[in-house]
């Protein structure tokens, strides 16, 4: 491959602690993924596809392996680092949204910009050209309570893209949507992903995933060999 | 790393979501105002009323004058029961004026309590009609505003004159100048040739010190038929202030020895010195700073569990919207100083609102001369650092757990 590519586990593994038994969730994974790709991970319930998630999105740590972010080893980097990385690289997307809910749809967009180096004024524009883009030009100032689900994840949607990062990571956006709705979603992001992103979904619905280019399985903590 | 450019917007920017939150949680914001005002206006009145009384004390040890001494018969410390009281003779002042070494002015005093006095249609009641010689007012440096102080003429001729304090003249005359005028003092007439200044303390006991009338020493044992060998009080003025313990010394023992006072017999009675009241006034003042610091402590500590509480409570309520800051690359240290800001903002508003009540409420004090107080920019300053102290004290913890908290406790929940 000419390309290095953005993300490569090596022996990945991760188990929780449950009083004295030790659960293990991944067992021992190896993946690559290079830029530009859109991933679907696929997975029946407790096959470990959201840990593998969060671990990717360094909002945890593996318990043991290697996880090369850009060329980086960042299995071991201290927290103000991996706070950095996920400002910085990452945007998330999370199943029931998680918007702030005294704050409007623009000051909940740019949200992750205020922990950021941006001027507050080009955040600001860029809040609003992303609410704009995402079909909110009407409802910057709404307060997420007044907003629908579909319309709270595109908030949620602008707010992942504000820093401008390389990779966006999904956890089963559409999980609280209806259909059509999740069809708006999943438009979004096919858009993230043909300007240039690398997109993650998690998700169970068929339908979700078959947006993505590349569908990753997982069972028992194990990469399904496609 | 960030530089500090990049620190110095971070935390403005995280001061204004401290203050976003804070209006978000209004109830939560006014019970912590609440808690933290109470005890911040308790601080106010404390701090006022303490210096109000120092400022008190040092205006009655002014007004007695470090040159000074004021004896009184028989052994207040002691206060044994039946004990003689009358024990300063005219021989006693007669003596003390010929052969006390410094001394330059020696003024014997008696007193006739709650007298009638009355001018043309007004009448008032005076707790207080004293009985003195030459130079009452200069021997209490107590100046006058208008005539004369009493003279050595008066005193000896019995003359009908008298000295008026603020108090009686403001209730026979109002406003029109008392002197020269004749007030009835229990169908005695006195022309008043005097008018001393407003003093504004409460006398020992006595009421008021501005709510007496003094008329010579003879006019009063004559004209109210009192003992006409002793008297209650003496007042010694002394050239040179340096020597006062030199002078006391000298004091007790002339008396002792006009006395016949055996060795080792107690004093038959008591010399009182600027220093001495000093002494008095701040060992009251040292059990009200005791008894009130106590309280204001209390109250602060009160403040503070509330607001520690609430943070408590806040912070699990708002597991969600930290966790997500986390998530979205909120550093850890961001999150500590948005929690300590938003308990700081508080207790910095509570300590306004503290300050305000406290205000206002030493005001109604003083208006029902409960309490004397001096409010002063002191309270301000102590009153804001001690609201910050106690913010940052009890909202460290909260603080430190909402920091330390990952971003998956509050993501994992999803599956």
């Amino acid at each position: 491959m000419s390309e290095a590519p953005l993300i490569r586990l090596e022996a990945l593994v991760k188990s929780f602690q449950q009083g004295d038994l030790e659960i293990p969730v991944l067992k021992g994974l190896d993946l690559e993924i290079v830029a530009g790709e859109f991933i679907a991970l696929q997975g029946s319930s407790g096959s470990g596809k959201s840990t593998l998630l969060h671990i990717l999105g360094l909002l945890d740590r593996p318990s043991g392996g290697r996880y090369w972010l850009q060329g980086e080893d960042v299995a071991a980097l201290p927290d103000e680092q991996l706070s950095r990385l996920r400002n910085g690289v990452m945007g998330f997307l999370f199943q029931s949204f998680y918007l702030v809910p005294y704050i409007s749809a623009l000051e909940n967009v740019i949200l992750p910009g205020l922990y950021s180096a941006t001027p507050g004024r080009s955040l600001r524009q860029r809040g609003q050209e992303l609410l704009a883009e995402v079909g909110l030009a009407d409802r910057m100032s709404f307060r997420p309570g007044q907003l629908s689900g579909g319309q709270q994840q595109r908030v949620a949607l602008a707010r992942a893209l504000v820093n401008d990062p390389q990779l966006l990571l999904a956890d089963e956006p559409t999980g609280q949507l209806d259909t059509a709705t999740s069809v708006e979603i999943m438009q979004l992001l096919s858009r993230v992903h043909s300007s240039g992103r690398t997109v993650i979904v998690v998700t169970h619905e068929a339908a979700t995933a078959a947006y993505a280019k590349r569908t990753i399985f997982l069972q028992d903590g194990h990469v399904l060999p496609g | 790393m960030f530089s500090l450019v990049e620190r110095g917007r971070l935390a403005s920017r995280v001061a204004v979501m401290a203050a976003r939150a804070l209006w978000a949680y209004k109830l939560r914001s006014c019970f912590v105002i609440a808690a933290v005002a109470l005890g911040i206006a308790s601080l106010t009145v404390i701090v006022a009323s303490i210096d109000g009384a120092e400022r008190k004390a040092n205006e009655i040890v002014d007004s007695f004058g470090p040159d000074a001494v004021f004896i009184l018969g028989g052994d207040i410390r002691s206060r044994a029961v039946g004990q003689r009281t009358l024990t300063l003779s005219y021989a006693d002042a007669e003596r003390l004026r010929q052969s006390l070494p410094g001394a330059y002015l020696v003024v014997p005093m008696r007193a006739r309590q709650n007298v009638s006095a009355r001018f043309e249609g007004a009448n008032t009641q005076l707790p207080l009609v004293i009985g003195a010689t030459a130079g009452y007012a200069e021997v209490w440096n107590w100046p006058l505003i208008e005539g004369r102080d009493l003279t050595e003429a008066d005193v000896a001729r019995g003359a009908k004159v008298g000295l008026i304090g603020d108090l009686p003249a403001k209730a026979l005359f109002g406003e029109a100048s008392p002197v020269g005028r004749t007030v009835f003092i229990d169908n005695l007439p006195v022309q008043i040739v005097g008018r001393l200044a407003y003093r504004g303390f409460s006398a020992g006991g006595g009421g008021a010190v501005d709510d007496r009338l003094i008329i010579p020493i003879s006019t009063l044992t004559q004209r109210f038929n009192l003992d006409r060998k002793y008297f209650r009080a003496l007042r010694v003025k002394f050239v040179d202030p340096e020597n006062m313990a030199f002078h006391v010394e000298n004091l007790r023992s002339l008396l002792r020895d006009q006395h016949r006072l055996a060795e080792g017999a107690p004093d038959d009675f008591t010399i009182l010195t600027a220093d001495e009241i000093l002494k008095f006034l701040s060992m009251f003042k040292g059990g009200l700073v005791l008894f009130l610091g106590i309280t204001a402590v209390v109250a602060m500590v009160v403040g503070g569990f509330v607001l520690a509480n609430l943070f408590y409570l806040s912070i699990s309520e708002r597991r969600t919207e930290i966790g997500l800051k986390k998530a979205l690359g909120a550093p850890s240290g961001a999150i500590l100083l948005q929690i300590l800001l938003e308990a700081v903002w508080l207790t910095l508003i509570g300590a306004l609102c503290g300050m305000g009540l406290g205000m206002a409420l030493g005001q109604l004090l003083e208006r029902l001369g409960l309490l004397e107080l001096l409010l002063s920019w002191k309270i301000f300053g102590l009153s804001t650092l001690a609201a910050v102290v106690i913010g940052l004290l009890f909202g460290l913890k909260p603080a430190r757990q909402a920091a330390a908290m990952a971003p998956m406790d509050v993501l994992k929940g999803e599956l």
